[in-house]
Parts: C-alpha cells; sequence; structure tokens
C-alpha cells in the first residue's frame, strides 16, 4: 500500500513554477529519499503534503487521506534549518508538542522520557534549547517527530548544516528510528545521506522527478576504482593485467574500469600475495552520484512510463556488497595486517 | 483535547516564550513609566474620568505594542512544527489573540491595583470600576482583533493595504471636512458622505465604548454598547480564523 501517492502535483510561488508535474509513490515501511539541489522545491512538496501549501494542479493522498490538514497528528515532521522555539528545556518542548497532539499524563511524560533516551539527549532534558549545539537541536527535531509515534516521517535536510559529527550521529539516529517501521520521506542533497538511508530515491529537477530508482541498484563499490600502492615489483603490472581487461597499471596507480567486487578481490588478493604496500583504494564514480548528476544535468531522458530509470548503461551496476572474501574483506585484511606491521616496528626498534 | 483547550494550551505556550524572550520588559517598563507620570498622587485628587480616559489610551497604545509583538511571534518558521500536530489553525491563530489580551489586560490589572494602592481614585467604588472597565477591556479586544485580522500570517499585504484604506477613510471626517467638502463636486461629497457613515458605523462600538468608559453612563440604549463591542469583537475575529484556515501558510523566515 503507498502511504503518499502523488500525481502531477504543480505549484508556482506567483509567476515562478517550482513543480511543475511532480509524481511518485511511496511504499508503506519504506524510506524514500528526494534528492534535489538547493531551490529544486523540496521543501515546497514536504509542505503541500503537510497541508501547508495547495497545489495549483495534481492529486495528493497521503496517508490515504486528500485532507491533509486532517493527517497531522499521524505524521511526524522535521523542518529545515532546525528551526524549533529555543526558549523551552527540551522537556518542556516535547511536554508542548505532547499536549497538541492529544497526549497527555503519564502516557505523555513516558513517551518523552523514551524519545529522549532514544535520541541521547536524557541528560540534558532540563537544558534550555538555546543552549544546544546544531547537532543536539536536530535530535530534539527528530523526538518531537516520533513523540506522537507517526506512521509517516517526514524530514527536511535532516543533516543540513552539522558538522561532519553530527551528521554522522543524525545519520545513525534515523538508522536506528527506520528499525520502528514507519515510513520515511527524507529531502535531502546530501548523497551519503540518501545511500546509508533510502531503499527508494527520486531527483527532484526543473521541478519534476527526473529519475527515480531503487537504492539497492546504486549499492557497491562503484564504477571504477583507482587503488594506489607503494611501488609495484618487476612483472606485478604484467600479472595484473592478465587478470582483466579492466585493470590498467599506471606508475603507482592501479585502475579497475569498470569495477566489480570479484576483480576488486583479485587485484587486491594478487597484491597482497605479492608483498605491495597499498597507500589507497578510491571509488571514483559512485553510481549514486552518477545517477544523480546525470539526472540534474539532463543527460538522460527519464523513463517516466517504468517508474525507474536505471544508472548509466556503460557503468556497471554491481550487486549489493558481497560475501566475505570478495573486496571489501580483503581490504579490511590488508588494513589490520598493516596495522599489526606498524605495531610490531616501533617494538623491534626497541 | 478540545478546541478550546488547545488554544488555552497554546497561549500559555506564547506567553511562556514572550515572557523568557524578555519582551515583556517594554509593557514592565511603560507600564512604570505610566504609573509615574499619569497616575502617582498628585497635589489634587484623580478623578475617575481622568483616571479611565488616561488608562484607555494609555493600553490602547500599548495594545499596538504587544499585539504586533506577540502577533510577530507567531509568524516564524517554528510555528510549522506546531501546525504539522493536532493543534490546528483555528486555535493556533486564538491562542496568539489571547496571549496579547493576556498581557494587555494584565497591564490594565496591575494599573488599577497599583492605583488602588497608593493613589485612589475619588468617587469610584467597585461597581463603577467595573462599569468603567468592562467597555475598556473590550475596546482593547476590538484593537488586538483587528491587529490579528490585519497581521501577515491572516491577510495578504494587497488585502491588508485594502483593510488600512477603509479604516482611513472611515477616519478621514477630521480631515477632510467643513471646507473642503464643500469645495468638492456635489456628487464626490455626497459619496464620500456616504462611504464614511457606511465604513465607520462598524467603528462606532469602538468609540461609543472609550466614551462609556469614561462616562460610566449606561443609561437609555448605552447597555448595547458593549454588547455591540464584543459582536465586533466575535465577528472579526471568526474572518481572521476563516480566512487563516484558508490561506497558504508561509511564515516570515
Amino acid at each position: 500500500m503507498n502511504v503518499i501517492e502523488i500525481e502531477d502535483v504543480h505549484k508556482a510561488y506567483e509567476d515562478v513554477a517550482v513543480l511543475r508535474g511532480v509524481s511518485l509513490n511511496v511504499t508503506r515501511g519504506t524510506v524514500y529519499g528526494l534528492l534535489g539541489p538547493n531551490g529544486s522545491g523540496k521543501t515546497t512538496l514536504i509542505h503541500v503534503m503537510l497541508g501547508f501549501l495547495r497545489p495549483d494542479r495534481g492529486t495528493l493522498r497521503v496517508l490515504g487521506s486528500n485532507q491533509l490538514q486532517r493527517i497531522d497528528g499521524r505524521v511526524g515532521y522535521v523542518p529545515e534549518r532546525l528551526r524549533y522555539h529555543t526558549r523551552y528545556t527540551a522537556r518542556e518542548y516535547l511536554h508542548y508538542l505532547g499536549r497538541f497532539s492529544n497526549l497527555s499524563g503519564a502516557a505523555l511524560s513516558s513517551r518523552i522520557n523514551a524519545e529522549l533516551g532514544a535520541v541521547g539527549l536524557a541528560a540534558v532534558a532540563d537544558r534550555q534549547l538555546s543552549t544546544f549545539s546544531r547537532g543536539m537541536l536536530q535530535r530534539i527535531g527528530i523526538a518531537q517527530a516520533l513523540l506522537s509515534e507517526p506512521e509517516l516521517l517526514l524530514i527536511d535536510e535532516p543533516t543540513s548544516g552539522l558538522d561532519p559529527g553530527g551528521q554522522h550521529d543524525v545519520i545513525a539516529l534515523l538508522d536506528r528510528v527506520r528499525t520502528r517501521g514507519c515510513t520515511i520521506f527524507i529531502a535531502t542533497h546530501f548523497l551519503d545521506e540518501a545511500e546509508l538511508l533510502c531503499d527508494r530515491i527520486g531527483v527532484l529537477h526543473a521541478g519534476r522527478i527526473a529519475a527515480e530508482t531503487e537504492m539497492h541498484m546504486l549499492r557497491g563499490p562503484g564504477g571504477s576504482v583507482v587503488i594506489t600502492v607503494e611501488a609495484l615489483p618487476p612483472g606485478m603490472a604484467e600479472t595484473l593485467a592478465s587478470l582483466s581487461p579492466a585493470v590498467r597499471c599506471t606508475g603507482q596507480e592501479i585502475t579497475l574500469a569498470p569495477n566489480t567486487p570479484a576483480l576488486q578481490a583479485r587485484v587486491l588478493r594478487a597484491l597482497l600475495d605479492g608483498g605491495v604496500a597499498i597507500l589507497g583504494l578510491v571509488p571514483q564514480h559512485r553510481p549514486i552520484e552518477e545517477f544523480y548528476l546525470r539526472a540534474v544535468r539532463g543527460e538522460k531522458a527519464p523513463d517516466r512510463t517504468s517508474q525507474v530509470v536505471e544508472p548509466s548503461p556503460d557503468a556497471i551496476v554491481p550487486p549489493p556488497p558481497g560475501p566475505s572474501g570478495t573486496g571489501d574483506t580483503l581490504l579490511r585484511e590488508l588494513l589490520s595486517r598493516e596495522e599489526g606491521r606498524q605495531r610490531s616496528e616501533p617494538e623491534s626498534d626497541a | 483535547m478540545s478546541a478550546l483547550h488547545r488554544t488555552l494550551q497554546f497561549a500559555v505556550f506564547t506567553l511562556i516564550e514572550y515572557l523568557r524572550s524578555g519582551r515583556i520588559m517594554v509593557e514592565a517598563l511603560a507600564t512604570a513609566a505610566a504609573f509615574y507620570l499619569l497616575f502617582r498622587r498628585w497635589t489634587t485628587p484623580m478623578a475617575p474620568e481622568y483616571f479611565f480616559s488616561t488608562v484607555g489610551l494609555f493600553t490602547l497604545g500599548l495594545t499596538f505594542y504587544t499585539g504586533s509583538a506577540i502577533l510577530a511571534l507567531g509568524d516564524r518558521p517554528p510555528g510549522y512544527v506546531l501546525l504539522a500536530r493536532r493543534l490546528g489553525r483555528g486555535p493556533y491563530l486564538l491562542g496568539l489573540y489571547t496571549a496579547i489580551l493576556a498581557v494587555t489586560w494584565g497591564v490594565y490589572g496591575v494599573i488599577c491595583l497599583l492605583v488602588a494602592a497608593t493613589n485612589p481614585v475619588e468617587g469610584l467604588d467597585l461597581r463603577g470600576w467595573l462599569l468603567g472597565t468592562a467597555p475598556l477591556l473590550l475596546n482593547l479586544a476590538l484593537l488586538a482583533a483587528l491587529l490579528t485580522l490585519l497581521s501577515p500570517i491572516v491577510l495578504p499585504t494587497p488585502w491588508r493595504l485594502a483593510v488600512l484604506a477603509l479604516v482611513a477613510l472611515a477616519f478621514s471626517g477630521s480631515l477632510i471636512g467643513g471646507p473642503t467638502m464643500a469645495s468638492l463636486p456635489v456628487p464626490v461629497a455626497v459619496g464620500l458622505d456616504v462611504l464614511r457613515t457606511v465604513l465607520s458605523t462598524p467603528l462606532l462600538p469602538a468609540f461609543t465604548g472609550f466614551a462609556i468608559s469614561v462616562s460610566r453612563d449606561y443609561s437609555g440604549v448605552s447597555i448595547a454598547i458593549p454588547v455591540a463591542q464584543l459582536f465586533l469583537v466575535i465577528g472579526m475575529l471568526a474572518l481572521a480564523v476563516y480566512t487563516f484556515a484558508r490561506r497558504e501558510l508561509i511564515f516570515s523566515s
């Protein structure tokens, strides 16, 4: 069943058209990521879904209802740019928001304690929000959205403006939230966020969903990989080149293009067996990045009949990360060996 | 939770934020200054007419500030988080309105208590105070309702300007009168006169309310004045809630 059904929605601010025929569906229990550059209309679409704005044209059903102002209790909303009433303590703020969601008494207190604990703010529950860091404010935003145990969570730019630590905390928190089973709709322009959290993504560009796909189609090591090594012993370049025509050796760099987990595993195994010190392994074009850029550049006409736009035909779309023994595991093995070697060196020096 | 309960809850929520933001210091300082300048013990005893007319004008002026400040609090993006819940747009707007009344009526109450304690009004008993207070408080409610209706979250700018123009036209009698009216072509003068009469009728309860609070004379049909004030307040608020519920919600950034 679809929790969100949007069909040909148009919205303009005076003469400026922001949404020009957006259509998308979000299935119950999934995490949908709406990607798009700043100003592409992501927030506008969320505000339309919340009933704050009316579409000029098109149909929209959220949780089976087109009376959008009446579904408010079943939807949790995390706004962009940490817009909260900061003159309250965290507990007071959640208390009032709980009251506005028809919660009260012991049930409300219990929900507040549970959510403050879940977002890791129980220890600062009685501190005023104005003293919170941006990361903490975003966590209180998620707590308030979850307070009434909503069926649908609408999250607008959850990590925007946060430092890397704050971004990591919020993504980890949202990863835990998705296990609760509620449907989540995230608007973001951070690809990492979408890659880590979403089951399906759509790219909003020029007022339309320019491309849409299942996220598992885009996960994996990437279209190509460059492995940097200290130095290749004589004959190693030929050995590697013999593994596949996709392997090219140039000085200290070994390029796998296109890359696959199996090929990456074989190359790493050969380097490992040859005693070559590996300095780095960098995926060159992440499929999600390529998918996104192609969509916003309009390099490929979106196939709206199938609702799924495949990544570029020349990019290899690998399956999800493979079992142990593939490149990922070997890389970890290499790194742990390297760490062990570094630890043993000072001892031998002594 | 009923709409009334939600309205009161949101009014308390707004008042707490207003107090903690420190904006209330303006009201506190203005009240202290007004008391010192206008109502402290003087050489002659204070007459009821002086008290009601002075406190009436002071609280009306203060309502402009308080109303604008509280409505500005409601016109900020954090409001989206509240309205995404079950609060509802009606209780949201009426909660802001109730918060304005709580502050302005509270200021009036504080002035009355200070005056009663330090410089009692000569010849004013409890009955007389109640008769003067009722239309005065209703006038404050009327002004607060007008400010709510004219706030940016309720009416878009062109509509606000149109309403203000109509109010200005209703008040234009003191500016365009006598010789000016006589110099106008007859159809224009008659048309303007009709417009003024029509437009000023809704404002009549406000003017007469002020007069009755000063005179406390409820003889004849004067008893209808507070009732008219009350209906005007309800009418304005109903219009504001109706408009706000149907407006697209775009808070000021």
